[in-house]
């Protein structure tokens, strides 16, 4: 049996995939990101290659595809593919029905309109600011003292939403000190943030040209207050994928390991 | 392929505005003319005693002078310039020709006269009014202009000689390095590259920033050098594009671009050779400023020309080029809150995608690039996208 890797080494998290063949999923690996990004994209191969019986080693898999910001710094990748290829792909493979994704990861927000065959066929993203992406919700889940997933769950029992006007990561961390000294409902704050960074993803798909039949990936995408401020501002049900959202971009690159291996 | 024999002098003399070809001109006592837009004509810059130096602000960090005189909305360039000479970066300017074209760098211009920025003893600054329409009344206009506040301050406080026959001799020069110059582009046409985007991206800047002279023997030398140039045996670009927009003085960008595997094959922005560096023709019957004012007014293509038919005369310019460098798709490009480009980034990148066929890329970008991870994501995956094209069509 061949089997085919995808490794993308994101800014915040490194996920890694293998498929075999047939495209079937035989290994998943989501690590922490290193500063070094070879190292990540390194632990997280040998993690994933560990769980294949029939592989011993990286240089075993067929064909390996980097991608993410560190794509070019893969160990042994035979090439690279952005991650907005990566990440169309890798919906497609998962839900061919699909034609839009929201990737919302570290340090960028993505709006990515998908063809018919699991190419792009537009795509806007964010510039160097941070605003709307994964550190713009570590920076306010430090702020409440919470875990992510505690954060993401709290806007879900918000009444109302209190807006966040500030887009920028470190002014948005200081009004909401300031609400949070105001005793202001912390549940409707953290809606208020989740409402700001959906509006941000709501431009992003619109630049892209994504209308309907929309999804989520990245880490933030298993942001549940995150995913129904979405669902409001683009008036539609976001389609929930069957396979952990956080690998996708990984799998794409999987995906295309196999059609060139 | 082997690295081009003047390239490593180029990109070190690029990295200051007061560049050692322009403190030798300035030795044998030329006059050195600051200048920050296309809209002058260049020759009238480089009359016999003077020579042109288009403004830069390369190594730029921090632009917190700039942004406290400009605010933060103004455009980073007109910002970057003012922090740049706020430094003392400009200080040996004998004087600055603005045209009044862009209220951002002409607010950036003031700056420096009223911060007293430049101090050359004789040292001026002049705004002149260039035309927003393409016809036989701006023209007069444009040569007014030209006349009252570039030709006349030239010669009234350096003694810069004006005639019919000194602007000769000026479009002469001017034609002499832009000869050279497109000659080398032209290998750009080629299928197989022996001039990349960055290299000719360096060259041509060093046209705008450097006393034009200097630079002849290097361009004849880089001539020969292209001609006989071996080209990669694997070409490491995966496709074909033309870069379209605002100012690029930083050929990083271009650097940047190629690293992503877009080979820049037309240079159709600020700075670049599309247009400005083509030949500037002259008959013997009409005063020359006349012709060169005319041959500006109908080439330039910065999108404050605002009449339709150079609206649409863009559109087919950055299509003529593209196809004759046989370029896969266009990259328009702008600095944020440049106001013409602004416009003329979101229409022409929607014209150019539906009305042409053209695979776009559009993008909004700070002055200093750097080494953003982002843009050279958005670079690749256009890339990408453009490949997996070409192999559908296929």
């Amino acid at each position: 049996m061949k089997y085919f890797g995808g490794c993308d080494a994101g800014s915040t998290y490194t996920k890694c995939v293998i498929i075999d063949e047939n495209g079937k999923i035989a290994a998943a690996v989501t690590n922490r990101s290193r500063i070094n990004p070879v190292l990540s994209a390194q632990d997280a191969l040998s993690e994933a290659v560990l769980k294949v019986n029939d592989l011993q080693k990286a240089e075993d898999l067929t064909y390996l595809i980097g991608t993410g910001y560190g794509r070019n710094k893969v160990p042994f990748a035979d090439e690279n593919i952005s991650e907005i290829s990566c990440h169309a792909m890798g919906v497609h493979v998962v839900n061919p029905d699909i034609n839009a994704v929201i990737d919302i990861g570290g340090q960028d927000v993505k709006g990515i309109a998908i063809d018919s065959d699991g190419t792009v066929l537009n795509f806007a993203m964010n510039d160097k600011c941070a605003a709307g992406t994964g550190r713009f919700f570590e920076t306010m889940a430090n702020a409440f003292e919470m875990s992510l997933e505690e954060f993401s769950k709290l806007s879900l029992k918000a009444k109302n939403i209190i807006p966040i006007t500030a887009q920028c990561t470190v002014f948005a961390e200081s009004e909401v000190i300031s609400l949070v000294g105001e005793g202001k409902p912390m549940e409707e704050i953290a809606a208020g943030i989740e409402m700001s960074v959906a509006k941000r993803c709501f431009v992003m798909a619109k630049k892209a040209g994504a209308v309907d039949r929309v999804t989520l990936t990245g880490g933030c995408a298993k942001n549940d207050g995150l995913k129904e401020a979405i669902e409001k501002v683009l008036k539609l049900k976001v389609i929930d994928l069957d396979i952990d959202p956080q690998i996708i971009g990984a799998l794409g690159a999987a995906e295309f390991a196999r059609m060139k291996g | 392929m082997k690295d081009l024999k003047h390239i490593y002098y180029l990109e070190n003399l690029l990295q200051d505005s007061c560049n050692d070809l322009v403190k030798k001109a300035r030795q044998k006592g030329k006059i050195a003319v600051g200048s920050v837009c296309s809209l002058i004509p260049e020759p009238l810059l480089n009359l016999p005693g003077c020579f042109s130096v288009r403004l830069r602000a390369p190594r730029t960090g921090s632009i917190e002078m700039g942004t406290y005189y400009m605010t933060s909305i103004m455009c980073e360039l007109s910002r970057a310039f003012l922090e740049r000479a706020i430094e003392g970066g400009y200080g040996y300017l004998d004087c600055i020709i603005a045209p009044d074209a862009c209220a951002q760098m002409n607010r950036c211009v003031e700056n420096i006269e009223h911060l007293n920025l430049c101090s050359n003893e004789k040292f001026f600054i002049t705004y002149s009014d260039v035309p927003m329409k393409s016809d036989d009344t701006a023209l007069r206009h444009y040569v007014r202009q030209m006349k009252k506040y570039v030709l006349e301050p030239l010669e009234h406080v350096y003694n810069i000689d004006v005639s019919d026959h000194a602007l000769r001799t000026a479009v002469e020069n001017h034609n002499q390095v832009s000869a050279l110059l497109m000659k080398i582009g032209e290998f750009r046409a080629e299928e197989n590259v022996k001039i990349t985007g960055y290299e000719f991206a360096v060259l041509c800047l060093a046209t705008y920033c450097c006393p034009k002279e200097e630079l002849i023997s290097i361009l004849e030398e880089t001539l020969e050098e292209v001609k006989n140039r071996e080209p990669d045996l694997k070409n490491p670009y995966r496709a074909r594009v033309v870069m379209v927009g605002s100012e690029i003085d930083d050929p990083d960008l271009i650097k940047l671009t190629e690293e992503a595997g877009a080979l820049v094959v037309a240079d159709r922005y600020c700075f670049g050779s599309f247009p400005g560096r083509e030949q500037i023709a002259i008959n013997e019957s009409e005063d020359v400023l006349t012709q060169i004012c005319r041959h500006y007014m109908i080439t330039e293509q910065c999108p404050r020309y605002m009449n339709t038919e150079k609206i649409y005369q863009r559109h087919d310019y950055v299509d003529k080029l593209a196809k004759k460098f046989r370029a896969d798709g266009i990259i328009y490009e702008q600095i944020k809150f440049c106001d013409y480009w602004g416009y003329e980034r979101a229409f022409a990148g929607k014209i150019m995608r539906e009305k042409f066929g053209y695979p776009v890329l559009s993008v909004d970008r700070p002055y200093v690039v750097g080494n953003s991870g982002q843009l050279r994501t958005r670079v690749q995956a256009f890339v990408e996208s453009i490949e997996i094209k070409k192999i559908r069509n296929h």
